[in-house]
């Protein structure tokens, strides 16, 4: 066998550069399907994360408000709408709830903010359920609110860095010329509570006269309820809207999944024409080496040896490509991660394209099985070339 | 259903997008460069922006030099040796004809962000305060604040100690008048803010053309 492969490694050697190009293209094609099955892994895991750091799975908002956030930022203040309190314990009641918490956001206009002014956010959340079902915050500086009317705020990193606030600063909420004493400084979680500055409930109710009502609800739903069956629940509710992240997670996937089938057809066409070029550089050898395999076989070599030794140089040809790919992934994933943001409408944070060990295998796998399979034709012509008729053929 | 898969994926960028790229100005930028830019540098045609850092163009040397021509320790979560600065190189046609650097400082009640507006020789044409949260904002936000500034350079801001508030001995600091005493603190961290800046584009990009009139308080060295 090693025999075999020093005779099939040399005969590559006699075509550098053939052989090169054969491997690059090869190569080419790994490359481009670790990357995609990296990003397929990663996409995934990323979302899920930035959900699950979300701390609940489900959102119940006023209907009519797709969402506070969207709200602020299209239209400041003006646009919220509200929901009654009540309806807090109306939900918590529910036998998939594990956890509920309730949230009031509200903007103030700030004329001293940019050129011609710009809104502040202060969300409003319940001291005593907002900590536990977000647990995996953590604080840089202080803690959260000494009371549940505290004239306090917390504020994330990012929020805290803007406005240069640390713990036992103060801060103003212009329009309502009310200062709010700073308790503590979350550490960056990388999502949207960075540019958040949290209050307590009630102080945000106090502070904007809005009197048991609220923008949001957070839902943490049982792991093992059906989520569908409680959502159809929740739609019964009146005047309220429901953001299942299920389902968004669903709808996301559904869109990324579109552009995921344009580019793995990009993927196969490359495969494919990987695939004609190791056909047409073994072809290319063999016919070239008609006389040497004519000889061979004049020699006592059987159809089977010399389908062995082509099918061996389509072997190594696929290997070396392969490795090369797989290399290549690993090195340019970030830069892969790069490109693929800016093109996607929407990515969520982390590693977006995730290169795991059993992921580079299976592709090396598949890169072996297509090159072997487009190394049979060659080596099958090779092997069925008639000794006498091929050394007259060259000599002609 | 596109309707429904759009409104999903508005929901699902304001729930899960990088909270990044809400705050933007990590270090000190202009919200809009190319409306800004052409109105603070009226007859400019064009800028081109420079990021650079105390750490990357100097690390712990660079700012202990900083900190010592401004007369203060850098303090605080935020104001550190890593803070991005954003530096605008003003053009008109080729021609470059000044400079636009902001920085952050901490007022009483949130993040100022001092702009100032510079000639190529550090000199001072105006200063803008980007964001200014303060009970008395608009008044320390009026142009004519800004325009007390017009002339000075860092060699008149020698002689103002950030710490005390105070100048040493006459100046042309002297002329620039706080609007509103009750915002005194703000005031003074304006001008720690205007301090700092000129300090930073004199060691980023004058080649530390005002470092002689340092140990001199204002004056040249002889």
């Amino acid at each position: 066998m090693i025999k075999i492969f020093n005779v099939a490694y040399k005969n590559l050697l006699r075509k550098k550069t053939r052989s090169g190009l054969t491997i690059i293209g090869i190569a080419l094609a790994a490359w481009v399907l670790v990357s995609l099955l990296g990003f397929n892994k990663g996409y995934e895991s990323s979302l899920n994360r930035d959900i699950d750091n979300l701390g609940f799975q489900m959102i119940v908002t006023a209907k009519g408000c797709p969402y506070e956030a969207a709200t602020l930022m299209l239209k400041g203040g003006t646009g919220l709408r509200y929901m009654p309190q009540e309806i807090t314990q109306q939900i918590a009641k529910e036998p998939e709830v594990e956890e509920v918490t309730a949230m009031l956001m509200q903007a103030v206009f700030d004329p001293n903010k940019g050129e011609s002014g710009g809104y502040s956010a202060y969300l409003g959340v319940d001291p005593a359920t907002f900590p536990q079902m977000k647990s995996f915050l953590e604080f840089k500086q202080g803690k959260w609110f000494t009371n549940t009317e505290a004239m306090e705020a917390v504020l994330g990193y990012e929020a805290a860095e803007l406005e240069q606030r640390e713990v036992g600063d103060l801060l103003l909420i212009t329009e309502k010329n009310v200062e709010v004493k700073v308790v503590g400084i979350l550490k960056r979680t990388g999502t949207q509570d960075d540019g958040t500055i949290f209050l307590p409930l009630k102080a945000v109710q106090k502070i904007f006269g809005i009197k048991d009502e609220l923008t949001g609800i957070g839902i943490k739903v049982k792991k093992d309820a059906d989520i569908a069956k409680f959502e159809e629940k929740m739609y019964k509710l009146p005047d309220v809207q429901v953001v299942s992240l299920a389902q968004v997670k669903q709808t996301i996937m559904t869109l990324v999944s579109t552009a995921k089938v344009m580019v793995f057809s990009i993927a196969l066409i490359a495969i494919l024409i990987s695939v004609v070029g190791v056909i047409n550089t073994i072809l290319m050898s063999v016919m070239e080496r008609l006389q040497e395999i004519g000889i061979l076989k004049s020699m006592g070599a059987t159809a089977w040896d010399i389908f062995k030794l082509i099918w061996l140089e389509t072997l190594i040809l696929c290997v070396s490509g392969g490795i090369i790919g797989a290399a290549l992934a690993m090195a340019t994933a970030k830069l892969t991660e790069i490109l693929i943001r800016q093109l996607l409408p929407y990515a969520p944070s982390g590693g977006l394209v995730q290169i795991s060990l059993p992921l580079v295998i299976l592709t090396f796998g598949v890169v072996i099985l297509i090159g072997l399979l487009s190394g049979v034709y060659p080596s099958w012509k090779a092997g069925r070339v008639r000794p006498l008729e091929a050394i007259r053929s060259q000599v002609e | 259903m596109m309707k429904k898969a759009g409104f999903m994926v508005a929901v699902a960028a304001m729930l899960l997008i990088p909270a990044k790229l809400l705050f933007a100005a990590v270090g000190c930028d202009l919200n809009d460069p190319d409306r800004d830019v052409a109105r603070l540098f009226p007859g400019s045609t064009g800028y081109k922006t420079n990021y650079v850092s105390i750490d990357q163009k100097g690390g712990p040397a660079l700012l202990a030099q900083v900190e010592d021509r401004l007369g203060d320790k850098f303090q605080g979560l935020f104001e550190t040796i890593d803070v991005p600065y954003t530096l605008y190189e003003v053009f008109k046609g080729k021609e470059k004809i000044g400079y636009i650097h902001g920085v952050n400082e901490k007022g009483q009640y949130g993040g100022i962000q001092v702009f100032l507006v510079l000639d190529l020789d550090g000199v001072i044409k105006n200063l803008y305060f980007q964001k200014l949260t303060s009970r008395y904002g608009k008044e320390l936000r009026d142009p004519k604040f800004g325009e007390q500034f017009a002339g000075l350079t860092l060699k008149d801001f020698y002689k103002y100690d950030v710490r005390t508030g105070k100048t040493s001995g006459p100046s042309a600091m002297d002329k620039i008048k706080n609007p509103v005493p009750e915002a005194e603190s703000d005031f003074r961290a304006a001008l720690r803010g205007a301090k700092k800046n000129l300090v930073l584009v004199d060691e980023f990009i004058l080649g530390n053309k005002y470092i002689q009139y340092h140990q001199s308080g204002g004056e040249q060295k002889k």
